[in-house]
């Protein structure tokens, strides 16, 4: 690998040696290496006395290297920025470079260019000018904004067109950082987009289409404008330099197609203003290259965003055919895309490509199958929820990126939820929504789901064979699919503790499937919390039934199983576990009618209600106190006698400084101890 | 409607050039790069030029044996994002002539004053050739008159 020709003039033998160095290295960890050597040769070089400021530039760029191959830099931070305050227009623009890709607007070395950046937003030479607003776009905080802002409003009005293009960028960055900062600057904004350089009205398009996306209304006067401005642009009426493959300024059209998008929705009077240049710009651009056709699908998504026009959208329609039968994917893509703009306008538009859009759902590329799940998810609607849910529930089946999984889900849920056409369906579709996608389902869906199921509809008989198919359904699934997510299972567990006794089998088998599902589980620890519960729940209504049937003596009795899975939890290092284990033990010695008391069947839903004055406690209260018991003193009760002074005269609250008297044995035998009276304990 | 990020990786997943429009950590970015590059890498040429990643889209075209990446937001028109990096190689090419992996290597500092130019807080603000290579070619040669 040879150094470029004429390159020794602008950059040291070093440079192009390590440069070739890492051209050449076959994997990472050669390229590590290489880099770690760098790194300790830059730092040595930077910190000796010896430090040569003419080869600053190079040692700069090489320190960006270090970063882009991901190493750390920042001992070389400083450097950056000490070449910005060089007056050399290349060491100056390098410093400016460095420091840019280093720092972000939050680091603490901001502060030390705030003023080289003022100086240099003022110099004479355009150039140091123009070095200063691009680096002050990328850096510039809430903070240092008040800086700038007045050199950067004035330089609006600079005859060099590259400054004041670059001054309108940076009021949009300072508007997105801070937008109360330039409310005062946003009639300028209007009158840059009337500068006679395109390329300065293009920059005042993209603070505009800011604005306008958050409030149109004060902007819609300038429909017009946008739209004589996309006229001459359309006719070719720009310099020719701004044609990208003969195409008119097509980035700056589509800029103003956005624009028109945001100003149009809901709008009949500005959107009629519209359809003219739309239409025009619909049947220049459509040049069978792919920057017309970039034209073309903007078009088409400004056309369905606006009032509708029927003509223009029929135009549009016969393009979008076009590119969803077209072979190339990318035309495809933008097809599927435009067409889920249109469907909701007019849902013939869907039925034409019904075909084609079945057989990109199958389509070996993951990114038309995705699109088409869009295309899917805006179609939907009750007649056709089921046909849809299913195809995006294979998706989720086979789809592997983490955010694209979390978006079918929700989707899923989402529509589920809206159309579902009866209850059965929505509780197959959430089962199979939790089997397949359970490591991303919130929790939220699954108590939206047993929810549903606890409420029920209010028709016994109708709830019951819900509720039993339910149950049934679930010990299918535990049957067959020993590992289940654990979503899943918490709802199988719910369900199968309220119900389980719908199905038929007996509570101690019931327990016995519920146990075994939770040994096969990786992570059983959480979900035994809910197996205990669930098996109590199943013995309360064992032992109930027992006792119904007339058969003596019913007791709520675990299996052998459950019983082991709450000894085991006696001792738990969870509090909730060990809890729920002597609670549940100590529950069960109860009898049956106690325990049907305390774990009520199909009781999920119906309201708690609680006196806190405890009546219930009343009698043990009486009792305890005929036997001695000192009665409770509320809290300013005891404060009160605190502050009385109490029996020794000590001030309430003061230290005491004699020494207590040592316990006594009768001290400690189980008198009621109160430690705001002494002597109460009668030592 | 933002540019959030453009990376130029060659097919051995290591990084030529990166810009960022907002900050994000150097290890970040090198797992991002990773990932990206292998998700590229997997795609037919068939295959549509466009993939969703974490929360954005990711546009990437293929040039020899390097992957041009745009990273945007999800309401970004991808057909035009993918013509701006052909715009983009087109404006490097006719700076270098016939631009390969190699002058980007060597000449990193001019590769990013021309993208300076054409990007600014993740928009599309100049595809002018001649303006932009008027701007980005004075900062260097500057300094090639000093030397």
């Amino acid at each position: 690998m040879v150094a470029p020709a004429g390159a020794q003039k602008t950059k040291s033998k070093e440079f192009y040696d390590i440069v070739r160095l890492i051209g050449e290295c076959k994997n990472k960890s050669d390229e590590d290496a290489i880099m770690r050597r760098e790194v300790m040769l830059l730092r040595t070089i930077l910190a000796s006395p010896k430090l040569e400021k003419a080869k600053m530039k190079e040692y700069l760029i090489r320190l960006m290297y270090v970063e882009m191959l991901g190493h750390d830099a920042s001992f070389g931070y400083i450097h950056a920025v000490k070449a910005t305050h060089e007056s050399d227009l290349s060491m100056k623009r390098v410093g400016y470079l460095a420091t840019s890709a280093f720092l972000d607007e939050n680091h603490d070395l901001i502060i030390l260019i705030v003023n080289t950046l003022q100086q240099d937003l003022k110099n004479d030479n355009y150039l140091v000018v123009c070095a200063a607003l691009t680096t002050v776009c990328r850096l510039v905080n809430e903070e240092t904004i008040p800086a700038v802002l007045p050199q950067v409003a004035d330089l609006l009005t600079h005859p060099k067109e590259h400054v004041r293009k670059k001054a309108v960028m940076v009021l949009h960055r300072f508007h997105q950082r801070s937008p109360d900062a330039v409310v005062h600057l946003h009639s300028k904004f209007r009158q840059m987009l009337c500068d006679k350089d395109p390329s300065v009205m293009s920059a005042a398009l993209c603070a505009l289409h800011d604005l306008i996306l958050a409030d149109p209304v004060p902007h819609k006067n300038l429909v017009p404008s946008f739209v004589s401005i996309l006229k001459q642009i359309v006719e070719h009426r720009l310099p020719k330099a701004y044609d990208y493959h003969r195409v008119p300024a097509p980035f700056i059209q589509i800029k103003l197609l956005k624009i028109l998008a945001a100003l149009g929705v809901a709008d009949k009077a500005a959107s009629s203003e519209m359809y003219s240049v739309l239409s025009t710009a619909l049947k220049k651009g459509d040049n069978q290259i792919n920057i017309g056709n970039a034209i073309v699908y903007e078009c088409v998504r400004t056309a369905a965003a606006i009032y509708p026009s029927p003509v223009l959208l029929e135009h549009c329609a016969r393009v979008v055919s076009r590119f969803v039968k077209s072979h190339n994917n990318n035309l495809k893509y933008v097809g599927l895309d435009a067409l889920s703009c249109i469907v909701n306008i007019n849902p013939k538009y869907a039925v034409e490509h019904q075909m084609a859009v079945v057989d990109c759902l199958e389509d070996p590329d993951e990114s038309l199958r995705k699109k088409t799940m869009d295309l899917l998810y805006r179609m939907t609607k009750s007649h056709n929820v089921e046909v849809i849910v299913q195809k995006m529930t294979e998706f989720l089946r086979s789809a592997t990126d983490r955010h694209t999984r979390e978006e079918t889900v929700s989707r899923i849920s989402e529509l589920a939820e809206r159309y579902a056409p009866t209850t059965q369906w929505f509780i197959d579709t959430m089962n199979a929504m939790f089997a397949i996608g359970g490591d991303v389902v919130k929790p939220a869906a699954a108590h939206n789901l047993m929810r549903l199921i606890g409420e029920g509809s209010g028709e016994d008989a109708a709830d019951a064979t819900l509720r039993a198919s339910a149950v049934a359904a679930y010990l299918e699934l535990l049957a067959t699919k020993p590992k289940l997510p654990k979503v899943l299972l918490e709802v199988i567990l719910w369900v199968v503790g309220e119900y389980g006794v719908l199905s038929g089998s007996t509570a101690a088998g019931l327990m016995d499937i519920l146990c075994d599902a939770v040994e096969a589980q990786p992570e059983g620890n959480k979900v035994q919390a809910q197996a205990m519960t669930a098996c109590a729940k199943l013995a309360a209504a064992g032992g109930a039934a027992a006792t119904g049937t007339g058969a003596g003596g019913g007791e709520c009795q675990l299996s052998e199983k459950a019983a082991r899975l709450l000894a085991r939890n006696l001792n738990s290092r969870s509090v909730d576990r060990q809890q729920r284990a002597h609670e549940i033990a100590a529950l069960l010695r109860e009898a049956p009618a106690v325990v049907a008391a305390a774990l009520p069947p199909d009781a999920s839903c119906e309201d708690l209600e609680l006196d806190p004055a405890l009546p219930a406690l009343d009698a043990f209260v009486r009792k305890a106190l005929a036997e001695g018991a000192s009665p409770y003193q509320p809290t300013s009760e005891r404060i009160a006698v605190l502050r009385a002074g109490g029996a020794a005269g000590e001030a309430a609250g003061s230290l005491r400084f004699d020494a207590y008297d040592a316990p006594t044995t009768a001290a400690l035998a189980g008198a009621v101890y109160d430690p705001y009276v002494p002597n109460s304990a009668g030592g | 409607m933002t540019i959030r990020f453009l990376l130029l990786v060659n097919k051995q997943g290591q990084t030529r050039l990166a810009s960022y429009n907002e900050m994000v950590p150097l290890d970040e970015r090198r797992q991002i790069e990773g990932e990206i590059v292998r998700k590229c890498l997997a795609r037919a040429d068939t295959q549509c030029s466009f993939v969703e990643h974490r929360n954005y889209k990711v546009i990437y075209r293929r040039y020899a044996s390097l992957f041009f990446i745009v990273g945007v937001d999800a309401e970004e028109n991808e057909l035009a994002i993918f013509e701006f990096i052909h715009c983009v190689v087109e404006t490097l090419d006719r700076h270098f002539g016939n631009v390969c992996e190699l002058d980007i290597m060597f000449h990193l500092d001019k590769a990013h004053y021309i993208l300076d130019e054409m990007v600014m807080n993740g928009a599309v603000v100049e595809t002018n050739k001649a303006i932009i290579l008027q701007l980005a070619t004075q900062y260097v040669r500057s300094g090639e008159e000093a030397n």
